[in-house]
């Protein structure tokens, strides 16, 4: 079988330069998704979900123009997954984006997929699954984008791939199961085990003296945010998120999960030393901090393999990264106008009535909707317009092509969480300091954004602050703004933009494997979020989260009260009932030791003299206080 | 456990201990003044006896006295904070505990009225004994004949004192240190005021309607901890799930299992911050701002045992039998020795007899002898 072969690269352009001129050409990939047995930390082995046998997973690799076809089966066996391309603009092929139940259905364990596309961006990015939390159990690789243009290609010799990520021992689906259950009721995301890079510790990278590197690093995992430097070397950034912005010198970076970062690195002249290159986890986004945790990763820049591998200095104090906000795009792109529609989120955890801890945009935590909603917005005709057919929990937003649209971003939880928009760079205009409020209670206004605002496709909201987004609305599609953090995409830390959606009604063919797909997973592709074909504004039958945790007394608290105090009055009433008439049966006691006793009550003796003292005793009938003798 | 201070069982349970023992004074002394007071009998030998009363009364408080201190001495710097992992266990077993002993001990609460009958009987037996076995006089038969009247108050005492001091232990296991010793005091003084009452009025009344609310406040606290054990234990297995504290959640999400919640109100919470009045709520009552099914359950469940419990009861005293079961003969026995009777109808019997018991002669003769 074809499928079960190493990957068939028919047509992959490994390396820019020479090929420059090349014309645009199919970049093809099989994959087979299914497990594997890994252990890159060193401690502990674990099923991981590997790509033709292999784990770390293949790098997509292609030149800017290129169409790149990936023929996914999935082996899982027991998962359904997807592939998303994190950060692929896919304008005119938003059913190949990805995520499922939004713009495809999950692929079922046996069924095959095919994504096609053809990429028109440069840079850095990603591939990762994008159903059911799946991507930290290993189904997440780098995908490169060549750009023989680039503004910087004469400013490096050789380009390198790193990637740092976050590891857990535990798979996903039981992490998920603690997490969002009542036994995690404060929303404690499970903390990594350890870090990596480019999925193994203690790496070594060969450089030579002198020479200009290209390092295109991705943070690939879960959860973690990463700190990042190269002692004894500074880093010159070009390109965040596929954007290239103007050179910023760095000796630190911070790259959120999903974020990229390409810079350049020059190669010191003498090789009389070896350089640790350190990833830090973010250890502020973890709830507990386990005592055999080590959350530094270290790597060497290798001069001399002869030469010892010195431990990383310790840091003192705390960590300064490069801040990203003040980068400027290289092509100087002014902020967008005032926008034709503003949203704004604000981040809240809270709990709901099944006791677990979800996560909300405003007042919605996000579940997905029956139909995946971009079929949802092929099939409803002209109320694809009216945001109600995709289902109040898909947290839908529908916007006209050509808008400038506005995203506020308000965070009331007291976490960093890296904010991702599929299928465009947002411009970053604003970004507030940690804790400060709401952005329409901070006073900022749009004079105080940035005037070239840096763009990217993940921008990280500081802890109980806020950010302020602009794009604009030219790429029709199914498009979900949500945390990057997998936690919280889990918890429902999603919103969907439901862009243009009448042209991709005019130009939109959804390809049939993709329909073989959702009939594999029973999921139908017709319909509104509630799968009702018939009246699409009837979403009765939709997907809801649980019920809120009701404030104060519900009736069953009310009638477990009045029962309880009706059973404690009664008992109390049967305790007084008892206790007089118990008295009322006894004559009074009294001092003398005097008491009635009936005729009736024949005297009876009760002892018998024995002994030479014969003894006894006498018992009168009727009162009286003195003995008598009988 | 309510207020810190004051631990309302711990004061029911030594009032009631306090009053027992009052009241048996009360019959000694009442007994001793009618029978050796009179103008014809000897002062000497009656002061001399009324002296081994309270003799015997004090010795045997003042052991109680250090039975207990030591007892809860130990408790309290042995136990420790050894069972923080699983302290809402311990709290919901102490917790139980409590509802058992105060539901047992209430009941004769209620009868204490009838007590002074049971202590004339138990006198009359006492004073009975050593005649019969005048013959074969040991040691102590001798010294217990002839001190009579310091060692029955004082195994009293004693008994009762003990009686009490393992009780108060019980109770405190749920309380913290500081709220045992008022209580205690308050108890005693209680106890000894309304025995004395008892003692000067005769009058069993105003007496009754005091024990029967004190016997209801007893029960609504029997009720609460029986329901609260329950609550504990749920807890701590809850705390067990969430891996932390729960409590440190406060009142809010979380904080509870809220699968097993029948209601749950952030606030007025007995446990967390500052809890006062909903303390004192929780102790008198049981309330809790966070019911569970169990703790609901329990708390019914509690009242219809306990209510089915005063019914049977009172069905027995009435009918002299257990409901389901044969009556007994009803003059088996008058044929009978009394020490061959089952309990009640020795206690039948008796009080008959007491109620008209004078001492004999040759008691007072014997005494008089061994005086001289």
């Amino acid at each position: 079988m074809a499928w079960l072969r190493p990957p068939s690269l028919s047509s992959l352009v490994r390396q820019l330069g020479f090929l420059a001129l090349a014309s645009a050409a199919t970049v093809k990939y099989d994959f087979e998704i299914g497990w594997v047995t890994a252990n890159p930390d060193g401690m502990a082995e674990r099923s991981t979900i590997g790509i033709n046998g292999q784990w770390p997973l293949p790098r997509i690799e292609a030149n800017i123009g290129d169409q790149i076809i990936v023929n996914v089966l999935n082996s899982l066996g027991d998962q359904s997954t997807s592939l998303h391309f994190h950060g692929l603009f896919m304008n005119g092929s938003t059913h190949m984006d990805g995520p499922s139940q939004a713009t495809q259905c999950p692929i079922s364990p046996g069924s095959r997929f095919t994504y096609n596309f053809t990429i028109d961006q440069p840079g850095t990015y990603w591939y990762h699954s994008h159903d059911h939390g799946q991507y930290p159990d290993g189904l997440r690789g780098p995908l490169i984008i060549h750009d023989p243009d680039s503004p910087f290609k004469d400013d490096y010799d050789e380009e390198l791939v790193l990637t740092v990520s976050d590891w857990y021992h535990d798979q996903m689906p039981g992490l998920l199961d603690f997490f969002i259950s009542k036994a995690n009721p404060t929303g404690a995301e499970p903390v990594p085990n350890s870090a990596l890079l480019n999925d193994t510790q203690n790496l070594k990278i060969s450089v030579e003296p002198g020479k200009r590197y290209l390092f295109r690093v991705i943070n690939v995992g879960a959860f973690a945010g990463q700190y990042l430097w190269f002692e004894g070397h500074n880093m010159t950034i070009i390109e965040v998120d596929g954007v290239y912005h103007q050179q910023a010198e760095a000796t630190m970076i911070y790259l959120s999960a999903a974020q990229r970062c390409s810079f350049i690195i020059t190669a010191r002249n003498d090789t009389s030393e070896n350089f640790p290159i350190v990833a830090s986890m973010d250890t502020s986004l973890f709830d507990t901090l386990p005592d055999d945790l080590n959350w530094n990763v270290t790597g060497w820049l290798t001069y001399d393999s002869t030469k010892p591998f010195p431990d990383p200095a310790v840091v003192d104090g705390d960590y300064e990264p490069f801040d990203d906000w003040t980068l400027v795009p290289w092509d100087n792109q002014t902020i967008y106008g005032e926008p034709d529609q503003s949203i704004s989120l604000d981040v809240i955890m809270d709990n709901l009535d099944d006791g677990a801890n979800y996560a909300f945009f405003n007042d919605i935590t996000y579940r997905a909707p029956k139909v995946p909603t971009l079929y949802t917005a092929l099939s409803s005709g002209e109320l694809a317009t009216d945001a109600t057919v995709y289902g109040k929990y898909t947290h839908p937003f529908v916007l006209e092509k050509g808008q400038v649209v506005e995203i506020i971003v308000n965070n009331i939880d007291p976490g960093k969480h890296p904010f991702h928009l599929h299928g465009h760079h947002f411009q970053a205009v604003w970004r507030s300091e940690e804790e400060a409020g709401t952005f329409q209670d901070s006073g900022v206004t749009s004079a105080n954004f940035s005037e070239v605002p840096m763009r990217r496709d993940t921008f990280v909201l500081y802890p109980n602050g806020n950010i302020v987004l602009r794009f604009l609305a030219y790429n029709p599609g199914v498009w979900l703004f949500h945390c990057h953090i997998e936690w919280h995409v889990q918890s429902g830390l999603m919103a969907t933009f439901v862009e243009a959606p009448l042209d991709l009604q005019k130009s939109l063919v959804i390809p049939q494997n993709h329909k073989d797909a959702c009939s594999a997973a029973g999921v139908p592709t017709v319909g509104n979020a509630a799968g009702n074909s018939v009246n699409y504004l009837d979403l009765s039958g939709q997907n809801v989260p649980p019920g809120l945790i009701p404030e104060g007394f519900t009736t069953r608290g009310i009638v477990a009260l009045v029962f309880s105090i009706i059973s404690g009055l009664l008992g109390v009433a049967v305790i007084a009932w008892y206790g007089f008439v118990g008295m009322a049966d006894q004559p009074a006691v009294e001092p003398a030791g005097a008491g009635v006793v009936s005729p009736a009550d024949a005297p009876v003796v009760v002892a018998e003299p024995k002994g030479p003292t014969p003894t006894e005793v006498s018992l009168v009938d009727g009162a009286g206080g003195g003995g008598t003798r009988t | 456990m309510a207020v810190d201070v004051f631990s309302v069982p711990i004061f029911l349970v030594v009032f009631r201990e306090a009053l027992e023992t009052v009241i048996i004074i009360s019959v000694l002394l009442a007994f001793l003044k009618q029978t050796l007071d009179g103008p014809n009998r000897d002062v000497k030998v009656y002061k001399k006896l009324v002296r081994q009363v309270w003799l015997g009364t004090g010795l045997g408080f003042f052991l109680c006295l250090v039975i207990g201190g030591a007892l809860i001495g130990v408790f309290y710097t042995a136990g420790g904070n050894r069972w923080e992992n699983s302290e809402l266990n311990y709290e919901g077993a102490f917790s139980l505990i409590a509802s058992v002993i105060i539901t047992a001990v209430g009941v004769a609460l209620l009868r204490i009225g009838k007590m002074q009958e049971k202590w004339r009987v138990k006198l009359a037996v006492a004073l009975e004994a050593p005649i019969r076995t005048g013959g074969r006089k040991g040691v102590i038969k001798r010294f217990l004949e002839k001190y009579a009247m310091f060692a029955l108050p004082f195994i009293t005492v004693l008994r009762e004192g003990i009686e009490a001091i393992v009780f108060v232990a019980g109770v405190t296991f749920s309380a913290p240190a500081s709220a045992v010793p008022l209580p205690v005091i308050v108890g005693l003084l209680a106890g000894a005021v309304v025995g004395y009452i008892l003692y000067k009025s005769g009058s069993s009344t105003k007496l009754q309607v005091f024990l029967v609310a004190s016997t209801c406040l007893l029960y609504l606290v029997a009720a609460g901890l029986f329901s609260r054990a329950v609550w504990y234990f749920e807890q701590q297995k809850w705390n067990t799930l969430v891996g932390s504290d729960a409590a440190e959640l406060g009142d809010g999400p979380g904080s509870y299992d809220i699968t097993k919640s029948v209601w749950h109100v952030n606030c007025c919470s007995p446990e967390s911050g500052g809890g006062s009045g909903w303390g004192f709520f929780n102790a008198i009552l049981g309330w809790t701002n966070s019911a569970t099914y169990g703790s609901v359950i329990s708390y019914n469940v509690y009242w219809i045992f306990v209510i089915s419990m005063f019914v049977v009861m009172r069905f027995r005293e009435v009918k002299g039998h257990w409901p389901l079961r044969k009556p007994k003969s009803s003059v088996a026995w008058s044929r009978s020795p009394p020490n061959e009777l089952d309990e009640k109808s020795t206690r039948d019997s008796m009080s008959r007899l007491t109620r008209n018991l004078t001492i004999s002669p040759s008691w007072y003769e014997s005494q008089l002898a061994l005086e001289s």
